[in-house]
């Protein structure tokens, strides 16, 4: 009986004892977040997320009692991530946004609206690329401030262009300079081609579409994939792999694997890829980038650029906001740049990337900007991006025509913009 | 005692069974009506606005091809996958029941069920490379030409069909040893004492005493067959040409619910899909009295 009585009492203790813990150890957490928040800041580049951390330090070290927590989720990812978060409410607190996706987020009341915070602070959106501020501007209020913007290079094997005795890519080259050397460069019993040219749209054929005159959206906002110019823009970017001078590629690793392996010389590229192009000894070596070439006088390149937002729902809208606008001021954009994180969007800070690394010629990525077409888009861009690439896909292979891979793409497009 | 005991004894069954049932509604139960439900809507964005549309979602997946295109894919995955996975693994569980170190082999040929099927899928991802995989490579030694397992749209099918089998084999065969030990070893005693073949030992006494086993490895491989997903998701994607060959409708519905948002038509597909799984199972229990035997008949 004894025996018994006893283990009764112990079991007892334990269980409170457990219980104690539990309650003590939620009392503790709440004690620390009443002294100090905790952002969330949610990222898509797990290569940004270094020079962000240091960014994150700096500013922790300004304003004690202030935390940053940096979330990763890779590109694939992020939107699922993002959109269950938001369903769910619970977003993080400062987030990237990007064109892709603004709309529905600005316009079901996901954002922090920043207009009054804006004004409150005379941030200055001048100092922005108009085309990026415009982007994040929903239904007549700002909602994310752009961070920095990107745009298209081609990169090209220094080593295989003095193998063949060629010149190097530069300003004058244009569609035919560009095929030529391809033609020079493609040899089948090496097993080397001229160019990777992937199947890809902001990183490869939206840029010679828009270089012919062609569009990929019109103004009366329809597809302009059923456009003469843009489907003789498709021709020639997809002739590089009709006529053996290109492989097959479908994402960016392949092609950049392609680059790696000595197995394709040129490549055009996103100035993103950066990091990626660091990381790889071979490409280090022996590639540069030059701008893309052009098409009758026409250089364009497709520019975008990620802003950051704001969760509307955020229990600590002053310090996000202070955060975001630090983020956004002069001196943490030029940072930012020198750390060769991105191309800062902030005037006059794009520079520093230049700097930040010398061992390629990044400068033509900001010159381009110049000559920037924005990456088309619309409020649910992601559905038809998608599909455009199903479409396109026998007629990048050359088993379908380009007119009619063209035409199927611009009829659903349109399709899925009426239903919008 | 007497009717105080009786209560209480149900008292307890309830209270062991209430938190797998409780779960089961909530996380299975209540969802597929809801499910069903909102396979009646079109939904807007972050689940605000929906708006009835009755049957407009099915009249689209009856019309969209590329709905009945993943049918077959899937249909035609489960096919390549579930007979040879079964035969397979009794093959193995056969050879593994006669031989010394019985449970080293098990575990081994379990493993591959513990592992991650995300992680299992970037390993063949890799191997399956068109220029730099294992698989090519060897095949280069021997002379073959590098065969794009993942793009090209005729070789795909099989190349996801070899990953599944190889992740079910084991899960198969541990089921099937398990009965396979269950069978009196007096039946074979019987065959042998008269004479029987191999062969014929294994048509007369393994295969129907093991017929409720492979019914159900069937029965569950079938269903879990119908529902491919993960291979598929990260060995291709959208872009590639061999998608349109390979994408099942599980995929098809990842895709409408969460990247182009049009959970009401991912609903309606998940619908589609449940009415197939029906369907087969229905056929498989009905033919369940020809073939299966189950042991005290």
């Amino acid at each position: 009986m004894e025996k018994k009585r006893l283990r009764t009492i112990l079991r007892r203790m334990v269980i409170v004892a457990t219980l104690l813990v539990t309650a003590l150890q939620g009392g503790a957490l709440n004690s620390v977040s009443a002294q100090e928040v905790v952002l969330t800041y949610g990222i898509w580049d797990s290569r940004q997320e270094p020079g962000l951390r240091e960014i994150a330090d700096d500013f922790e070290a300004e304003n004690p009692g202030i935390k940053i927590e940096l979330q990763v989720t890779g590109w694939g990812e992020y939107w699922t991530m993002l959109e269950a978060a938001a369903t769910g409410g619970s977003l993080p607190d400062i987030f990237w946004m990007h064109s892709n996706e603004i709309y529905k987020y600005g316009s079901n009341d996901m954002l922090l609206n920043l207009d009054e915070y804006i004004e409150r602070d005379s941030i200055d959106l001048t100092k922005f690329p108009q085309g990026l501020v415009d982007i994040y501007n929903v239904n007549e209020s700002q909602y994310a401030i752009p961070k920095d913007f990107d745009t298209i290079g081609l990169w090209y094997n220094k080593t295989m262009f003095d193998e063949a005795g060629l010149d190097y890519p530069d300003e004058t080259w244009t569609w035919e300079t560009l095929r030529e050397a391809a033609e020079i460069l493609t040899d089948e019993e090496k097993g080397q081609y001229g160019i990777s040219a992937q199947l890809s749209n902001q990183e490869g054929y939206y840029n010679f579409v828009y270089q012919n005159g062609g569009t990929i959206l019109t103004d009366e906002r329809t597809s302009g994939y059923d456009l003469p110019e843009t489907i003789e823009a498709l021709e020639y970017y997809f002739s590089f792999v009709h006529d053996g001078l290109s492989p097959e590629s479908y994402t960016d690793t392949d092609s950049r694997a392609f680059l790696e392996n000595g197995i394709a010389a040129m490549a055009t590229f996103g100035s993103w890829q950066l990091p990626a192009f660091l990381d790889n000894e071979y490409l280090v070596e022996n590639f540069d980038v030059a701008p893309l070439p052009s098409k009758d006088g026409n250089s364009t390149t497709i520019y975008n650029g990620l802003g950051n937002a704001i969760d509307a729902n955020t229990e600590n809208p002053e310090e996000a906001w202070l955060f975001l606008s630090y983020l956004s001021s002069e001196p943490v954009q030029r940072k930012a740049s020198e750390l060769g994180i991105a191309i800062s969007a902030y005037e006059g800070t794009a520079e520093a990337w230049i700097d930040s690394n010398t061992e390629f010629n990044l400068k033509v990525y900001v010159d381009m900007v110049e000559s920037g077409q924005i990456r088309p888009y619309t409020n649910e861009t992601t559905v038809w991006e998608e599909k455009a690439y199903e479409l396109l896909n026998a007629a990048y292979r050359g088993e379908q025509s380009v007119e009619e891979g063209a035409k199927a793409t611009a009829e659903m497009m349109n399709q899925f913009i009426s239903q919008e | 005692m007497g009717v105080g005991s009786k209560k209480s004894t149900w008292a307890w069954g309830y209270g062991m069974i209430a938190p797998t049932i409780i779960g089961l509604i909530i996380l299975n139960i209540i969802p597929s009506f809801q499910t069903v439900y909102y396979s009646f809507f079109k939904t807007g964005a972050f689940g605000k606005g929906s708006e009835f549309v009755g049957l407009e979602n099915y009249s689209r997946l009856i019309n969209d091809s590329q709905v009945w295109q993943a049918t077959w894919n899937t249909i035609r995955y489960t096919l390549l996958v579930i007979p040879p996975a079964i035969i397979i693994s009794l093959i193995l569980a056969v050879l593994v029941n006669n031989i010394k170190g019985k449970s080293i082999y098990r575990t081994i040929y379990f493993l591959p069920m513990v592992a991650a099927p995300a992680a299992v899928t970037m390993v063949w991802r890799w191997l399956y490379n068109n220029q730099f995989g294992l698989i090519n490579q060897i095949l280069g030694y021997v002379g073959i030409g590098p065969i794009n397992w993942i793009e090209n749209p005729s070789v795909a099918i099989y190349s996801v069909a070899i990953i599944g089998i190889w992740s079910t084999i084991g899960y198969n065969m541990v089921l099937l040893l398990a009965g396979l030990q269950e069978i009196p070893q007096d039946y074979y005693e019987a065959a042998d004492i008269d004479g029987a073949s191999m062969f014929s030992k294994t048509v007369n006494i393994t295969l129907p005493l093991l017929s409720p086993q492979l019914f159900f490895v069937s029965v569950t491989g079938i269903i879990q067959g119908i529902q491919v997903f993960d291979v598929i998701f990260m060995l291709i994607n959208p872009s590639m040409p061999s998608y349109p060959t390979t994408v099942s409708l599980v995929y098809l519905f990842y895709n409408n619910t969460f990247k182009y948002s049009d959970r009401g038509y991912g609903s309606a597909i998940v619908a589609l899909i449940l009415v197939i799984i029906l369907i087969l199972t229905f056929i498989q229990v009905k033919l369940q009295n020809k073939w299966v035997h189950y042991m005290g008949e």
